[in-house]
């Protein structure tokens, strides 16, 4: 998914260069079918992230009796002092959370861990790109405290009232792995992807089974989210890599960048005016990437 | 004949407007009110008021029948049924002689077309001879099962008590006007109203659309304050599109207080039909074809339904020798909700999916109903245009059975894998010899006596023709269909066109549905234990090792049975498990023969002809499926792609044409699919217009990038 805004597709290009920090969370299932359930998506995570191509990257995975507080806390504190400002970080919760009307709790074993507690923690990594997927039971209730400038939020819910077991984790780790994610065919799945990917499985999940839905996942700040790069696939990724096709991919980022400008002013432009220069800028994005892939 | 509130037993029967509610009782008070304050109180037409004064004095008498028959009578006539019968009932509990309450409920029993009407009419007399109203409501009953006889001896039995009864005048009057005849009974309506509206209700019961509307005007002529004829004239004006006179009337009925469900519902629905698009032809001035979609879907479903709708009515002018004078008209709805409102007050109409109303159809669309039910739209639409050219070759004098049973016929005469399937409802009735005489089937259609006589009496009209037309030929049938044009009798037709009496007709039918599925019949039993036992071993993952062999018995056993848990798919599923590609495929195509509609079944059979190299086998596989899922954009996706492979290149660009209108989130991958159709098609100019459109949603779209490079010259401008 590509941004409208021609500023935000200039950031996203910049920050290409970065390093990722990955940390997902697989908290107490309670009983031993979500317990293995929470496990698997946890683990289907790291391994999706792990074989995902780019080598500047850090995932890190708790799950099981490893997934406590205290070994939340120091991953987040490790990922505190190693992150810089151009870095990215991606923090996925799975699992059950609870919301007494007041409060967000991520259910974990041995002490939960709270939503203010975990801003707290989140706030001191000075990563400038921040993507927050709590993908448990009443995490629309999270969102308010975890709320921060440039950092993207994604809930199962809207809120803290729909408490039950959630599937949005299930079609959230299957955008990671499935190129339908990908509208845009950049080979690159954003966050904004994903999560349109993943809701729209989950409605259709309710549909389908004709129960009523008992959960609505909800993105904050949707333009972030379409510039934030999750995973790459395919050769997108060794081309960001090759430091001999840096002038290229350059090259192809100013295009594109020139693409989205023009889109931004369609609607002020002459139809046939406008459909000339899309053309013609294509084209040449088209050869850019042939020369790429020589 | 008096209307009272619907009371439809039709499941699923949307109430937009609910009926008027029981007021709260008013707190305990001594009994200072009186059954007269409450009737001057509804005689003044303030029914609120009433309501309380009735509450009042039910607290006051709780063991007074009577206050709860006449409340009951006050909640009825404002469209209260559900609280009308149960204080019917509780009246009866307190007095089981009581006749009026056995009236009321006789009344809201016919209402809804239930069989309980007739019982409830007979207790009623039993308990009042002289109740004459139960014989109008039994000769009423009769009119519906089209037995004039027994209808006028009915309103005889009336009139012999009360010479003056409307209702009796009303159904003689009717009953001559459906024979065609000039009616002595009219004069004696004088200016009163509701005999008109009763004779009009009659008429549109027999599907007499316009004489119907003729007589609610005469009504509304006679007695302007005739709120129900402002209301079914508007309703009915609305199901020939004449909907700015049918607002106008559904209005004034609304307006004073008639706010039952089909006046308030059809004001919704002609609000809607702003959302609906028309497609007409050769043109729009003089069109001879109608097309109205609901514009969200539109142009997902025109490339389909406008081709099957012409084929249709190329066919039936040619098959039933006869042209249309007027456009035909199609409206598909995409909530089953608006489609019952077009509807509403109808006999039969309990699972229905379409409805002719002379050259109007109107049927549910695919979106209106669930996936899981296979759907065949395409069955659907034959059906109904069957019944525009039945009902117009015989301006409408045609029972019900038998158009019915000519529709059903065409479906399979169409494709023999379109149309229904023997279910085993139908099985079992036929095991338990619930089948009708050919002289009494119009009964099993309006006044069934088993929840599915409904469907058994379609199953068996469509036998009934399916056997004429083996036996006898087409131009058999099409004798039949000019014969009853002539306003006959059932019998009197077979006698002159078959040359055979009624009862001998139904011995050799019998005898031919023997032959087809006696065998299924008789094993019916161990069938279904067979597939019990099956199934459950599927589902418990212990299948027995004879599997194959056992389901291909079950098939053979009950080759129509495709639904769920089918031994098809069971069979097919298990060679797959296997190994065996070929078995599956064999038992898939076998399934697909016989009318199998999963999809899921159906996208595996194709894969399998695919990799097989059997493209246009895999083509035609999916191809069954656009009549059932035409809103399933990857069955589009696999589809087209499978038409470009095999160089149905035209067919590709329809599908993919179809979608980009489903407006999947996959935008550029359906516009480049249609820039790869367009090129094989040899449109290169669309192909990169495609093409741009797919690069302007996703611009690092490798395929399509490659193609813009391929369609363009080396200056860009090609």
């Amino acid at each position: 998914m590509k941004p409208v805004l021609a500023c935000v597709a200039l950031l996203a290009a910049h920050s290409a260069f970065g390093a990722t920090y990955y940390l997902t969370v697989s908290g107490l299932g309670g009983e031993p079918d979500y317990e293995q359930r929470f496990q698997m998506l946890a683990t289907d995570t790291d391994k999706l992230l792990r074989d995902s191509p780019g080598s500047d990257k850090t995932v890190e995975t708790l799950k099981g009796s490893d997934a406590t507080r205290a070994k939340l806390e120091a991953a987040l504190a490790k990922i505190a002092a190693q992150a810089n400002p151009a870095d990215a970080f991606v923090f996925m919760m799975i699992g059950h959370g609870t919301f007494d009307g007041a409060e967000y709790k991520f259910n974990l074993p041995g002490p939960d861990i709270s939503a203010p507690e975990l801003a707290v923690l989140l706030n001191r990594i000075p990563a400038s790109r921040q993507l927050i997927v709590d993908m448990t039971s009443a995490s629309g209730g999270a969102a308010d405290a975890l709320k921060k400038e440039g950092r993207v939020i994604i809930t199962a819910t809207k809120n803290g009232s729909e408490k039950n077991a959630t599937v949005f984790a299930r079609f959230w780790v299957e955008a990671l792995r499935d190129p339908a994610a990908d509208t845009d065919k950049n080979q690159v799945i954003t966050a904004l992807e994903a999560f349109k990917y993943a809701q729209a499985r989950t409605a259709a999940f309710f549909a389908d089974s004709k129960h009523l839905a008992t959960e609505h996942a909800q993105l904050a700040d949707e333009s972030h989210a379409g510039a934030f790069t999750l995973v790459r696939y395919g050769s997108a990724a060794a081309e960001v890599n090759d430091p001999a096709k840096r002038g290229l991919v350059a090259t192809k980022e100013e295009i594109e960048n020139k693409i989205d400008a023009l889109k931004y002013q369609k609607d002020l432009m002459d139809a046939e005016d406008y459909r000339r220069q899309l053309t013609a800028l294509l084209l040449q994005l088209a050869k850019t990437q042939e020369a790429l892939e020589k | 004949m008096k209307r009272l509130a619907l009371f439809c037993f039709c499941a699923g029967m949307l109430f937009a407007q609910g009926p008027a509610a029981r007021p709260a009782p008013k707190a305990a008070a001594a009994p200072s009110v009186t059954l007269a304050q409450a009737e001057a109180l509804w005689r003044a037409h303030d029914y609120k008021g009433a309501g309380h004064v009735f509450e009042t004095l039910l607290k006051a008498e709780p063991g007074n029948a009577q206050i709860r028959v006449r409340y009951a009578d006050l909640l009825a006539e404002q469209f209260n049924a559900a609280d009308a019968e149960s204080l019917y009932q509780e009246a009866l509990k307190i007095d089981p002689g009581s006749a009026k309450a056995y009236l009321g409920l006789a009344e809201l029993y016919s209402e809804g077309f239930d069989e309980l009407g007739a019982q409830s009419a007979e207790a009623a007399l039993e308990r009042d001879p002289k109740l004459y109203h139960a014989d109008e409501i039994l000769a009423r009953i009769a009119l519906e099962d089209n037995d004039l006889k027994k209808a006028a001896s009915y309103a005889d039995a009336a009139l012999t008590i009360n010479p003056d009864a409307i209702e009796a005048i009303a159904i003689h009057s009717t009953i001559d006007l459906l024979n065609d005849k000039p009616s002595t009974w009219l004069v004696k309506i004088g200016n009163r109203g509701v005999g008109y509206a009763d004779i009009a209700a009659a008429l549109v019961t027999n599907r007499r659309y316009d004489d119907g509307i003729l007589y609610y005007r005469k009504a509304i002529a006679a007695t302007p304050d005739l709120w129900r004829a402002h209301s079914q004239l508007g309703v009915n004006l609305m199901r020939f599109g004449q909907n700015d006179e049918a607002r106008r009337e559904l209005e004034i009925a609304y307006n004073n207080g008639y706010t039952d469900a089909a006046t308030a519902n059809s004001l919704k629905l002609i609000d809607s039909y702003k959302d609906f698009e028309t497609f007409s032809w050769p043109n729009a001035t003089a069109p001879i074809g109608i097309l109205k979609l609901k514009k969200s879907e539109a142009d997902a479903l025109r490339p389909y339904f406008e081709p099957e709708m012409k084929r249709a009515m190329a066919t039936y002018e040619k098959k039933y020798g006869y042209k249309m004078t007027k456009p035909v008209q199609v409206e598909v709805y995409t909530n089953h909700g608006d489609f019952e409102v077009r509807v509403i007050g109808l006999p039969g109409i309990g699972g229905i999916l379409g409805v002719t109303f002379d050259n109007i159809v109107a049927m549910d669309g695919p979106s209106a109903r669930d996936k899981t039910e296979g759907y065949h739209w395409a069955s659907v639409m034959w059906h109904e245009l069957s019944h525009v050219y039945v009902l117009n070759m015989t301006n409408e004098r045609v029972p019900r059975w038998f158009t019915e049973g000519v529709s059903v016929h065409e479906e399979t005469a169409t494709s023999n894998d379109w149309g229904d399937r023997l279910s085993p409802n139908i099985a079992l009735a036929l095991k338990q010899k619930k089948l009708l005489p050919i002289s009494e089937m119009d009964r099993g259609f309006v006044h069934p006596t088993y929840p599915e006589q409904v469907i058994v009496s379609y199953f068996e009209a469509g036998k009934i023709v399916d056997y004429i037309v083996k036996r006898w030929g087409d131009a058999k049938m099409v004798d039949m269909i000019h014969a009853f044009a002539g306003n006959r009798e059932t019998v009197d037709v077979i006698r002159e066109q078959l040359k055979m009496e009624p009862e001998a007709f139904d011995k050799d039918f019998q005898a031919d549905l023997d032959a087809q599925y006696g065998k299924t019949v008789a094993g019916f039993e161990e069938w279904t234990k067979q597939m019990r036992e099956l199934n459950q071993s599927i589902k418990d993952d212990k299948p027995p090792s004879d599997l194959l062999q056992r389901a291909r018995d079950l098939e053979a056993l009950y080759p129509d049975y495709v639904d769920a848990g089918n031994p098809y798919v069971m069979a097919a599923n298990y060679c797959l498990k296997t190994g065996n590609k070929p078995c599956a495929m064999s038992e898939f195509e076998k399934y697909s023969k016989i009318g199998g509609r999963d999809l899921g079944a159906m996208e595996q059979y194709s894969s399998l002809l695919d990799e097989a190299g059997k493209k246009k086998e895999a083509a035609a596989a999916l191809d069954r499926m656009v009549y059932v899922f035409p809103l399933d954009a990857s069955l589009h996706e696999k589809l087209g792609n499978l038409d470009i492979e095999t160089g149905n290149t035209s067919e590709a660009v329809r599908e993919f044409q179809v979608l980009v209108a489903l407006n999947t989130g996959d935008k550029a991958g359906s516009h480049y699919n249609l820039a790869k159709a367009y090129k094989a098609d040899g449109q290169t100019d669309k192909a990169r217009e495609e093409d741009i459109t797919a690069l302007e949603a996703a611009p690092e779209y490798r395929p399509a990038q490659k193609l813009l490079l391929d369609l363009s010259g080396d200056d860009g401008k090609k």
